[in-house]
């Protein structure tokens, strides 16, 4: 399903973020993309939606080539991946109903649809009572969870969560990482990337380790954070 | 492509323009600024509809001043005047030709001195009519009196006429056309000049606006909406910077003219603003209301076109 083929990012001339990155990530699988930090992982899940271009290689998704991916149909691959973003990108003039329900309406769904899902969703990440607030009147935590309803709520067959419990508890974490298990068991692929020890040892599924750029280790059963 | 139709089908004219009354709203700083700017653009634009009307008042009366007459010979026939009057009506210079016989010059000339005896008296003395029968030409434009006069002069029935008044009046007439060619010139430069700035200053007011939501629209391609999904509500919101900037101009350019107009008419008796803007006032609703939207709804369009590319 997801083919990185000698995939290599460079920023400038001498500084590589990624270098010669050969994956290959099967339906269904859930993967943990562990490493210091600046080590890539959020470079690798950027050229997944095509929000950067690798500088060299090949990203395939679905047996299509994203290089191929016309302008004009980007907007159709977004609609596939549900992505949580390290840094949010909620938008800020729109409460936490409308983030979630954008989404929803981007990925063609009717009125009924959104008034029935939107909530559920909500309900399902504990932000019932924040449907009217807006991003800058929600916690660090209230925006991650918020950044989760939103990246689920078109049920993508990929999700990609870059770092999605750096702003939660120890309690909300677990219960993050339980409801990407439980999305992963219905069948959708999930690329975790995060440096929390715990939660990947906790995961014990496939562990990819990254650093400085490079896939340094790729545990495909019971993996560990290893460092 | 099937899909992306079915997008387009279920993302509904009503949920855009919600949308963009949300974001109106919300953004009411913003908002606010773009819909006063858009307003005071939307008055310049009905100042210029008002220096139009000076204008054109004026050139008009002048225009209405300005005629050419012929006077005939006793000699010459009826008939022959009412041939040269068909002649002359047959150019398609000439706007009209009033035939004035002898007989009407004299009555017109006792009633525009009925109060006179002394003239009185001595018209009734006369045993015969001193006035003569005369064609008054009124041309089309002013340009076009010497042509006509010509014509009239290589006429065959030339023989008939005694004098054209032309030449006497050819300087009046030429200065007037000058003067009246100058104001539409003027009329015609000011208008398009502040139009432009008008258009302009309300397109980069709106242009900022949108750039301060460009973060978010590069949030909204990153969750896969497409052009049209972000478009949308932003051409809505445009749109209601027309609607409110519209009521607002038109809120303060009727009291004005209400105003205004009886000052106007005291030292210009025949322009009556308030008469004439209430006699169009379907039109400049559909006008200001016109423009507002267009002007509005274009500028957000074309202003958030380059947040589009990907
Ligand atoms: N737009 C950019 N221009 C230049 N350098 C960049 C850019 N984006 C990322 N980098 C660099 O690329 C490297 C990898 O960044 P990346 O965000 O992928 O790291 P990461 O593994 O996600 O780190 P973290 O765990 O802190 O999120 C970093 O050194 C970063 O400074
Ligand atoms: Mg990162």
């Amino acid at each position: 399903m997801i083919n990185f083929k000698k995939v290599t990012k460079k920023y400038t001339h001498h500084f590589t973020a990624l270098e010669d990155i050969n994956l290959e990530i099967k339906p269904g699988e859930f993967v943990s993309l562990v490493g210091p930090s600046g080590a890539g992982k959020s470079t690798l899940i950027k050229m997944l939606i095509k929000e950067d271009r690798p500088t060299s290689g090949q990203v395939i998704l679905d047996g299509v080539d994203l290089a191929d991916v016309r302008d004009r149909d980007i907007p159709f691959l977004r609609r596939k991946i549900g992505t949580i973003f390290q840094d949010f990108r909620l938008l800020d003039s729109k409460t936490a109903f409308e983030n979630v329900a954008f989404a929803l309406e981007v990925s063609g769904a009717g009125e009924d649809e959104i008034a029935e899902d939107v909530p559920r969703v909500l309900a399902i990440v504990g932000l019932s009572e924040k449907h009217t607030n807006f991003p800058k009147e929600m916690s660090g935590g209230e925006k991650q969870r918020l950044a989760i309803a939103r990246a689920l709520i078109h049920r993508p067959k990929i999700i990609l969560a870059d770092e999605p419990t750096g702003n939660l508890d120890l309690v909300n974490s677990y219960d993050v990482l339980k409801l990407l298990w439980r999305i992963n068991e219905l069948g959708t692929t999930v690329i975790l990337a995060t440096h929390d020890r715990e939660i990947v040892n906790t995961v014990g599924k496939r562990v990819i380790s990254m650093e400085k750029g490079r896939v340094v280790r790729d545990q495909l059963e019971g993996g560990k954070y290893i460092i | 492509m099937e899909k992306e139709k079915q997008v387009v089908k279920s993302y509904s004219l009503a949920r855009i323009i919600k949308a963009g009354w949300i974001n109106f709203r919300r953004n009411s700083f913003l908002s606010f600024g773009a819909t006063g700017i858009l307003a005071l653009a939307l008055l310049v634009l009905s100042g210029l509809i008002i220096l139009n009307f000076f204008t054109d008042t004026v050139v008009s009366s002048l225009d209405e001043k300005v005629d050419v007459s012929v006077y005939f010979q006793d000699s010459a026939k009826e008939d022959q005047i009412l041939k040269i009057k068909s002649d002359l009506e047959g150019l398609n210079n000439v706007k009209a030709v009033a035939y004035v016989s002898k007989e009407q010059a004299l009555e017109d000339f006792k009633s525009r001195h009925g109060t006179d005896q002394l003239i009185q008296d001595s018209i009734s003395e006369l045993d015969y009519n001193p006035l003569q029968s005369s064609l008054n030409v009124k041309a089309t434009a002013f340009g076009q009196y010497a042509s006509i006069v010509k014509f009239l002069e290589d006429n065959p029935l030339k023989t008939a006429i005694d004098k054209i008044n032309f030449y006497e009046n050819e300087a009046a007439i030429n200065r007037i056309e000058s003067i009246s060619k100058g104001l539409s010139v003027w009329g015609t430069t000011i208008t398009i000049f502040l139009a432009l700035v008008a258009v302009l200053v309300t397109f980069n007011t709106i242009r900022l606006t949108i750039y301060n939501k460009k973060e978010e629209i590069e949030i909204m391609k990153l969750v896969g909406a497409s052009s049209w999904h972000i478009r949308g509500p932003f051409v809505a919101e445009g749109a209601f910077y027309g609607i409110f900037a519209a009521i607002l101009a038109l809120a303060i350019f009727y009291p004005a003219i209400h105003f205004a107009s009886p000052k106007v008419l005291s030292f210009a008796p025949n322009i009556n603003l308030q008469g004439y803007f209430m006699n169009y006032l379907g039109e400049m609703l559909l006008v200001v209301f016109g423009v507002g939207l267009l002007l509005g709804m274009i500028s957000s369009g074309i202003a958030i076109r380059k947040h589009l590319k990907i």
